[in-house]
């Protein structure tokens, strides 16, 4: 900070404490703002992004493009190699889930098993990234990011009717491939770049994204809390730093300053908050007059106003030395956000582009460069592959921050291409060499999130509704859940065709997790989750077998399955269900496993003596079916959904 | 894929094969299973690791698990267990200038003092004073600390319920079950560590965040379970599947999943997920055990009031709350009141009248019930709301929140029986003598529990948090 400035703070500081009779006080709390050194910026977070050429290779004949460079160098210096490519079937499963979060039709897996040509690969992900689902599933992960939800939490949990505006906004930026700069931009200052247009002020949403409590008795601590709230959201998701570490002391292991923290929530400080009980905008919405002063708020108690701030940025994120303008040259809004959505993206920002292009790696390879995606700094882990990162980072740049680009970039490396089974003569030496896969000796088998693994249920049972966009849909809740909810907090959509809609429109109650999303480690949306947990539970186990959820999804897949073979035929059936599952043919001993189980099952349920009406029997049969047949079926299928091969991708 | 392949704690891999790989399949796993007891698993980076393994405390522990009873919506101390002969002298006079300014939640600072509504008596050989309100608990003061001078930092349900639960007034931090869950580990593999039992009128204020596990794994969040016969969600079979039909299902799942196993070198996260199937089916008989009453006899039913009203609903959870803490649970917390619950602003007789009537009598059982069976000595009981009641009252009879100065109460091992500790001020306004922050409660949980709250952290987004956060310390005043 410039020293004219500092005194100028000095001195509001000291009027303050005549005026408040605490100058005894005055020296616990003036803690002095320490300057950044060299030893803080050599921090290899902090350190401009580096231009780096690919390293060279012994084997080149492995190399795709200059991702595989970078991981088979530090592979062969630990004398490895890149593990062969999977098989084509397992590839397009994996694209399919990686860049649309649902399983390929049958159809899809033909077509690319018949397409001989050497741009088959790259067309199935150029038609990947085409289809609307990508950016439903790639909203996700970013909705995680922006702790986002479509209520406020706390006592009331109020529904923020307008919030999934938002959400479709993401959706959408991500499907016509807004380029990331300008995906940020909007975030942090849509309305201030774009004046008067209402559908580029609602990216702003992000920023209000948080949890909040209208009924909180006093504005000043409301205020406090949502602007810190978006303060330290803001540094997780563009930046990866942990901000709020530094809203009650300056940061511990980082080099950010309590000042640092208020000089940028400064930036926010002319939001307009609506009066008592009544909820936040779902846009950002700013103060016609002049900014207010903003202070530090000493311990981050909103009683505690300090020194005064300007607004600025993170200086440790700042080698530009960018500063945030005096004033706007409009009237409508500050020009802060303006400011600060420039900072972020201004391409030698050293942060933005590294965090980001972790975060798609993450997704595709099953770990991240950087282990802990929303820590960049001292405390943080450090990346495996630096070079590599910085190499991203420097392509998304130069490539117009095209995300798609960075996908088809990362899907067309050898790296990706990678068995995650066993195959060839490598793989003990690898798994002893590399045991937790940190240099991307084998493709990392990946879980799939409870999103899509419902999508993935749906969508082979033939249930799913693929229509875009709108308000949250609120799918029937198991009663012992629907009754720890306030009343009416949940009102089920009446059109049932909505129920079976992708998990990105189901209604997202803050506190509220949808119990299959809940089971399966979504995080809750109280702050930005960088990396979900993966966790395997009983209650997993316990949702996948006896949910309604489940039971339905079998009756309609089993349904489907007696359809198209038009007959009690098993090994049909069987065939059918791999197919259409798992993209493959089931193998010898899979095809005994399922004839034995379907016969004995049919035998035994008879044997039961059980009445036809007690039996689960297919849904939408196009002709009839022994009744013991159609439950066994059924059950087989119940089966299938609990396998691993269901949940995990290899 | 990741981590060495060590198919699972003790096993290698040919043992693996020997045992599971040659066909024998479902049954010879489940055999392996059930010894090895495994309820979950989780994998961070860094591969599957027994999130559930019981571990040892930091030192020795004087209790081993715990009961909370916790009473939505803030009981009033001055009414319950802080008796304050002030409120009845000054009794429709406003509170003194000398108190200074207070913050309360509906601007009842200016009111009239309200007087204790029912008398104080001192109970058992202690002598500890206990409201008529509570003519049960009054039988076991004998067992109870009162801790008077407790206190919390927001005058709101939802951040107090939050505070209460896991340090923070924000929501969304990991609950000190959860933490309990984190720190011990779980002693029944067939059943979750921290169990919840909602009151069944729902509508907690603050909701399901108050037993969740926030950046901690899922794996610790409280599990809910009710009584009657589906306890924990998705646990019984759909209705058009018998046992025999799933048993045969199961096993069909686990033969292709362990041939799926073996074409992927014996994957941890793989095989843990096979595990987690054993441990769902062993669910499915233990939680049902535990909720079958039947066994239990009539004077114990008796003893927690079931079978009565208004005693019925509450007592049957109190009991099975006995029932899992025999099993291994290693923290049970139940809640008392619906949206409205113990929140009483309009009238304090009515609104208590009804609740102590619903609880009292199956608090006082439980204690009884565990000292009968020896099981106080090594298990805390915690009685308390998010808060307390103002000493001025609203409308007339009711009492607005105060998270200033409340009791809490203790019974059970460690802890001394009949005592108070520390005060309010004389008209139970604020904390006065040994005040008990929040964060002291918890670090006094804790500690019973054989852990330092300071060494109980867990590193999240940059620091290594705790239920503490920054403060907490225990209160060695109430100890044994």
């Amino acid at each position: 900070m410039p020293a004219k400035k500092k005194r100028a703070g000095v001195a509001m500081l000291a009027a303050i404490c005549l005026a408040t009779s605490c100058l005894g006080e005055r020296r616990n709390r003036l803690e002095v703002e320490k300057p950044i050194t060299d030893e803080d910026r050599s921090h290899w977070a902090f350190q401009p992004v580096r231009d780096t050429d690919p390293p060279k290779v012994r084997n080149e004949s492995r190399i795709r493009n200059g991702i595989d460079h970078f991981i088979l160098s530090r592979l062969e210096a630990e004398g490895l190699s890149l593990m062969p490519s999977a098989d084509r079937r397992t590839l397009i499963r994996r694209l399919s889930f990686d860049l649309r979060g649902l399983p390929p039709t049958p159809t899809e897996v033909r077509a690319f098993l018949e397409d001989n040509t050497d741009y088959a690969y790259g067309d199935l992900i150029d038609r990947f990234l085409a289809d609307p689902a990508y950016g439903e599933r790639w909203a996700q992960h970013w909705l995680d990011v922006a702790r986002f939800a479509e209520s406020d939490g706390f006592e009331h949990d109020q529904v923020r009717e307008d919030a999934w505006r938002y959400r479709d906004w993401v959706i959408n930026s991500l499907n016509v491939d807004m380029p990331y700069d300008e995906f940020v931009r909007m975030q942090i200052a849509g309305d201030e770049l774009y004046p008067g247009d209402e559908s580029k002020a609602i990216a702003t949403g992000f920023l209000v994204s948080g949890p909040d409590m209208p009924d909180i008795n006093l504005d000043e601590e409301r205020a406090h809390t949502v602007l810190n709230e978006m303060t330290s959201s803001t540094g997780l998701a563009f930046m990866g730093l942990t901000l709020e570490c530094a809203q009650c002391h300056a940061h511990k292991s980082d080099p950010v300053s309590i000042e640092d923290f208020y000089r940028l929530r400064a930036v926010f400080a002319n939001m307009e908050f609506p009066e008592k009980n009544k909820q936040l905008s779902h846009v950002f919405l700013e103060n016609d007059a002049e900014p207010p002063p903003s202070f530090v708020m000493k311990k981050g108690d909103f009683r505690s106003p300090g020194e005064l701030v300007d607004p600025a940025f993170i200086r440790i994120a700042n080698p530009m030395g960018m500063a945030v303008p005096k004033s706007s040259g409009n009237s409508k809004t500050s020009g802060r956000r303006k400011a600060l959505s420039d900072w972020l993206t201004h391409p030698e920002h050293p942060l933005t582009a590294r965090v980001i292009v972790n975060r798609v790696w993450q997704h595709h390879f099953g770990s991240p460069i950087v282990g802990t995606p929303n820590d960049f700094g001292i405390l943080g882990e450090r990346p495996t592959h630096p070079g590599l990162l910085d190499w991203l980072a420097g392509e998304l740049i130069d490539g117009d921050w095209s995300l798609k680009d960075l996908h088809r970039l990362m899907l067309q490396s050898a790296a990706y291409r990678q068995s995650s089974r066993p195959l060839g003569d490598s793989w003990e030496l690898a798994v002893r060499q590399d045991p937790g896969n940190r240099l991307y000796s084998r493709m990392n088998r990946k879980r799939l999130e409870g999103e899509a693994i419902r999508d993935a249920m749906l969508s082979v049972s033939g249930q799913i509704n693929l229509k875009q966009g709108g308000p949250g849909v609120h799918p029937p809740l198991p009663h012992e859940v629907a009754i720890t909810l306030l009343e009416k907090q949940w009102k089920v959509s009446e059109d049932e065709s909505e129920h079976t809609r992708r998990s990105i429109y189901l209604f997202n109650r803050r506190n509220l997790r949808f119990p299959m999303f809940d089971v399966f480690d979504r995080p809750d949306a109280n702050a930005s989750c960088g990396r979900r947990n993966v966790s395997t539970t009983a209650p997993q186990s316990l949702t996948l077998l006896n949910s309604e959820f489940s039971m339905k999804a079998s009756l309609h897949l089993a349904g489907a399955i007696i359809n198209k073979a038009n007959r009690v035929d098993h090994e049909k059936w069987i065939r059918s269900a791999y197919e259409t599952l798992f993209a493959r043919a089931e193998t010898h001993s899979e095809r005994s496993a399922g004839l034995s189980f379907l016969k004995g099952q049919a035998a035994s349920l008879e044997t039961e003596g059980r009445q036809p009406a007690s039996l689960a029997i297919p849904e939408g049969l196009s002709g009839g079916i022994d009744s013991y047949e159609g439950a066994a079926l059924v059950d087989y299928c119940l089966a299938l959904f609990n396998l691993n091969e269901m949940i995990y991708l290899d | 894929m990741n981590a060495p392949k060590q198919y699972c704690t003790g096993l290698n891999r040919r043992q693996f094969l020997t045992n599971v790989g040659g066909g024998i399949g479902a049954i010879a796993l489940a055999k392996i299973l059930s010894e090895e007891n495994l309820l979950a698993s989780s994998q961070g980076p860094a591969g599957g690791v027994d999130l559930m393994a019981v571990k040892t405390p930091h030192y020795e522990p004087k209790v081993k698990r715990v009961i909370y009873l916790f009473m939505h919506g803030g009981p009033s101390h001055v009414d319950l267990f802080d008796p304050k002969p002030d409120l009845i002298k000054y009794s429709g006079v406003p509170l003194p200038e000398s108190f200074g300014s207070v913050m309360t939640r509906r601007e009842v600072a200016k009111n009239p003092l309200l007087p204790p509504i029912r008398p104080f008596r001192p109970r058992g050989k202690s002598g500890l004073e206990i409201s008529d309100f509570l003519p049960h608990m009054a039988k076991v003061a004998d067992d109870l600390c009162v801790m008077r001078s407790c206190g919390g930092d927001s005058v709101n349900h939802p951040q107090s319920v939050y505070q209460m639960n896991t340090g923070s007034i924000l929501m969304g931090r990991p609950s000190l079950g959860s933490w309990v869950s984190y720190g011990l580990g779980s002693e029944n593999r067939d059943m979750p560590a921290f169990v919840v039992m909602p009151d069944p009128e729902g509508g907690l204020k603050g909701g399901p965040p108050a037993w969740g596990s926030g950046y901690l794994p899922a794996t610790y969040q409280g599990t809910t379970m009710r009584p009657g016969k589906n306890p924990i969600l998705n646990l019984r079979s759909p209705e058009k599947v018998s046992g025999a039909q799933q048993k045969s299902t199961l096993s069909l799942i686990q033969k292709l999943n362990t041939s799926h196993i073996e074409y992927r070198d014996y994957d941890d996260s793989l095989a843990a997920r096979v595990r987690s199937y054993e441990l769902a089916y062993r669910m499915q008989t233990a939680a049902p055990d535990i909720v079958d009453l039947r066994g239990e006899s009539e004077s114990t039913k008796k003893l927690y009031g079931i079978g009565e009203e208004p005693t019925d609903e509450f007592g049957t959870r109190c009991l099975l709350a006995r029932r899992m803490i025999e099993r291994g649970v290693r923290f049970v917390q139940l809640y008392s009141g619906g949206t409205l619950g113990w929140d009483a602003h309009k009238d304090v007789k009515e609104n208590h009248t009804r609740y102590c009537a619903k609880t009292d009598k199956p608090v006082a059982g439980l204690i009884q019930d565990l000292k009968l069976r020896g099981l106080l000595d090594d298990t805390l009981v915690i009685w308390g709301g998010e808060f307390g009641r103002m000493p001025m009252s609203e409308k007339g009879t009711g009492r607005d929140h105060n998270p200033w100065g409340y009791s809490v109460v203790f019974a059970g091992g460690g802890v001394r029986g009949g005592m108070a500790y520390g005060s309010t001020d004389p008209v139970g306004l604020r904390a006065e003598e040994d005040p008990v922050h929040v964060h002291d409660l918890h670090a006094t949980i804790l500690h019973l529990l054989g852990m330092d709250h300071e060494r109980l952290t867990y590193f999240h987004n940059g620091r290594e948090e705790r239920l503490t956060n920054v403060a907490g310390k225990v209160v060695h005043g109430i100890l044994s």
